[in-house]
């Protein structure tokens, strides 16, 4: 009972952190994701223009692809976590650790209730924007019933990538500064998550790869499957994918924790 | 070290420390490009003994003034004692666990105050972080309530308690700190600079407020402190540490008692002295034709000094102070500082 009070806790103080900043949560959770999926749309109509309708391009039609493109943007959004890793190594940096380290409480609860509450908060907003638009603005292909599914995938990697950042974030207590690292991974997984462009147009052995990794959960498969390119099978196996993988980085994760925290010197106390 | 456990004093021991040790790995990079772009491919680190083998036993509510030079090991005590780091050898008893293993019950009974660091949430207010610690450490919302008002009441300043934490100043904002440090009543704390940086006024509140803390609830408290009225006022024992290793552990009366305490006398005469009075060993002299005279002299010499300027002027003005606790700190840490 007191862990799940200890981090309801913890979530809370999430909530209250952003309520703190209205104009800054606005941007965060409007502005920002309308603004990136404003450009990403307008390249894909810019590239999708000359298909006229009823023409198909790589099996799918124009409308397809802005749908892609405008739930793609939003969802990347809703999956990134450098924000949580880079405040995360820059409290190991910086000695506020110091914090959570002397009270009754895991770092790595402390911070997972929070992003997790964060992404919950931001995401109920943001996503209102595309759900919006692709009703009622730019009909076409997206089926809002899949969303369920298609947010337990997003969920299941928000864990896995969380349990990726933890790794990252104990390099800290061996390297110090650690924001380069986590600008680095972020670009790989970028890459990998089908933001850019849907998977399924990359040449069949790239495609297989990076449907083999479980990236594609960020992205790709979730916003794939509300926007018809892919069925619940690809979902379902991207579950699978992506918990595995969840509980592997989330061992890996408490074996650093375990050895890094040796090497803490309690940085500015 | 005037201080011995019985048998029957082991049983209610707070803290034990066996050899206890901390050695932090260090890289000094000479100032300068070409020294930064050597040290980016051959770098050479050292290693600095922060804490020499340490062994020691607290009493529980016993309330410990740590006093040493910057640099001498202090924090590095606190910190290990608290949990925060692992030692690099010995071994360490806080309550019956080993600190750095972080046990959910020592933490549970475990205070820490950082007087140079926010143990609160910077961007919210003192009674959301409150609200927030008594949930972490599974303190009924009421218990809470009742005793934060308390706390703030005592401390004076239940006005700031919806305020966001950086909006506060930083005396208001140590209150706030130590609020959060008490709110679960910890069976053990440790207080590092809990005055530093504050007025006259913040810091007699904090001391007072302590005082009367430590004497209602029986907390062990190791203290530390630039400010030496904190630790006369406060300490039921003084460890004095320097160089990484406690060279003294007893009373405070104790170390005064050690100390070759002086008068310092502060005088205006009425025409220049004739001729040069000196000490007997050479520590000062008071040139002939002086008009004013400022100087330290043993207790025992005082009338002797006196007498020979009577005999040869009349002493206009006349002051004597009395070296008290934080003259003899301060002299001694100069002196270690001058060992380095």
């Amino acid at each position: 009972m007191s862990f799940w009070r200890r981090n309801l806790a913890a979530a809370r103080l999430a909530w209250i952190q952003q309520f703190e900043y209205r104009f800054n949560l606005f941007v965060d959770a409007i502005l920002q994701p309308v603004l990136t999926a404003t450009v990403e749309v307008a390249l894909w109509y810019a590239m999708v223009s000359s298909i006229g309708d009823g023409v198909e391009l790589a099996g799918f039609s124009k409308a397809h692809y802005l749908h892609y493109a405008l739930w793609a943007a939003f969802v990347a959004r809703v999956g990134a976590n450098w924000m949580y890793e880079f405040r995360m190594g820059e409290e190991i940096q910086s000695g506020t650790i110091n914090v959570i380290l002397t009270r009754p409480l895991s770092f790595y609860q402390f911070y997972f209730s929070q992003f997790m509450s964060y992404k919950v908060l931001t995401s109920a907003i943001s996503l209102v924007v595309p759900a919006f638009v692709s009703t009622f603005l730019i009909p076409g292909p997206t089926d809002l019933t899949r969303l369920p599914l298609a947010g337990l995938l997003i969920f299941g990697y928000l864990v896995m990538a969380y349990n990726i950042s933890f790794i990252v974030v104990c390099g800290g207590f061996h390297l110090n500064r650690i924001s380069s690292i986590t600008a680095a991974k972020n670009i790989a997984i970028w890459c990998f998550t089908g933001e850019l462009f849907p998977i399924d147009l990359a040449p069949p052995a790239i495609k297989h790869l990076l449907l083999q990794l479980p990236f594609s959960a960020g992205v790709y498969v979730p916003v794939g499957y509300i926007t018809g390119r892919c069925d619940a099978s690809l979902v379902l196996n991207s579950l699978g994918s992506v918990i595995i993988w969840a509980i592997v980085f989330g061992l890996i994760g408490q074996l650093l924790w375990t050895t890094s925290i040796k090497k803490y010197s309690g940085t500015g106390a | 070290m005037d201080q011995s456990l019985s048998k029957s004093d082991i049983a209610s021991v707070a803290i034990s420390t066996t050899a206890l040790s901390r050695v932090f790995q260090t890289y000094k990079k000479p100032q300068g490009l070409k020294a930064s772009l050597t040290g980016f491919f051959n770098r050479k680190y050292e290693y600095k003994q922060a804490l020499k083998p340490t062994t020691l036993e607290i009493k529980s509510g016993t309330i410990v003034g740590l006093v040493g030079a910057n640099g001498a090991g202090k924090t590095t005590l606190l910190k290990l004692l608290s949990g925060l780091v692992h030692p690099s050898s010995g071994t360490a008893s806080v309550l019956g666990f080993e600190p750095w293993r972080r046990q959910e019950s020592y933490l549970r009974n475990m205070g820490i105050l950082l007087g140079q660091k926010n143990q609160l949430w910077w961007d919210i207010s003192p009674a959301d972080s409150f609200s927030l610690l008594g949930r972490i450490y599974d303190i009924p919302k009421d218990t809470v309530t009742l005793r934060v008002i308390e706390l703030a009441t005592k401390l004076q300043c239940t006005d700031q308690l919806n305020v966001q934490l950086r909006r506060l100043s930083l005396g208001e904002r140590m209150k706030m700190e130590i609020i959060g440090a008490l709110l679960h009543r910890p069976q053990i704390l440790f207080l590092d600079e809990p005055t530093i940086g504050l007025d006259i006024v913040a810091q007699n509140t904090i001391r007072e407020f302590l005082t009367s803390y430590a004497k209602a609830e029986r907390p062990t408290i190791i203290l530390t402190s630039h400010y030496m009225d904190d630790i006369a006022h406060l300490a039921d024992r003084l460890l004095l540490i320097s160089h990484g290793a406690i060279v003294y552990d007893g009373t405070v009366k104790g170390f005064m008692g050690k100390a070759d305490l002086k008068q310092r006398l502060k005088m205006r005469f009425d025409d220049p002295l004739k001729v040069s009075v000196k000490a007997d060993g050479g520590e000062w002299v008071i040139e002939a034709g002086a008009a004013i005279a400022d100087l330290s002299v043993a207790g025992q010499d005082v009338s002797a000094v006196l007498k020979e300027i009577l005999s040869q002027t009349r002493i206009a003005e006349l002051q004597i102070e009395q070296t008290d606790f934080e003259d003899v700190i301060h002299e001694f840490l100069a002196s270690e500082s001058r060992r380095r």
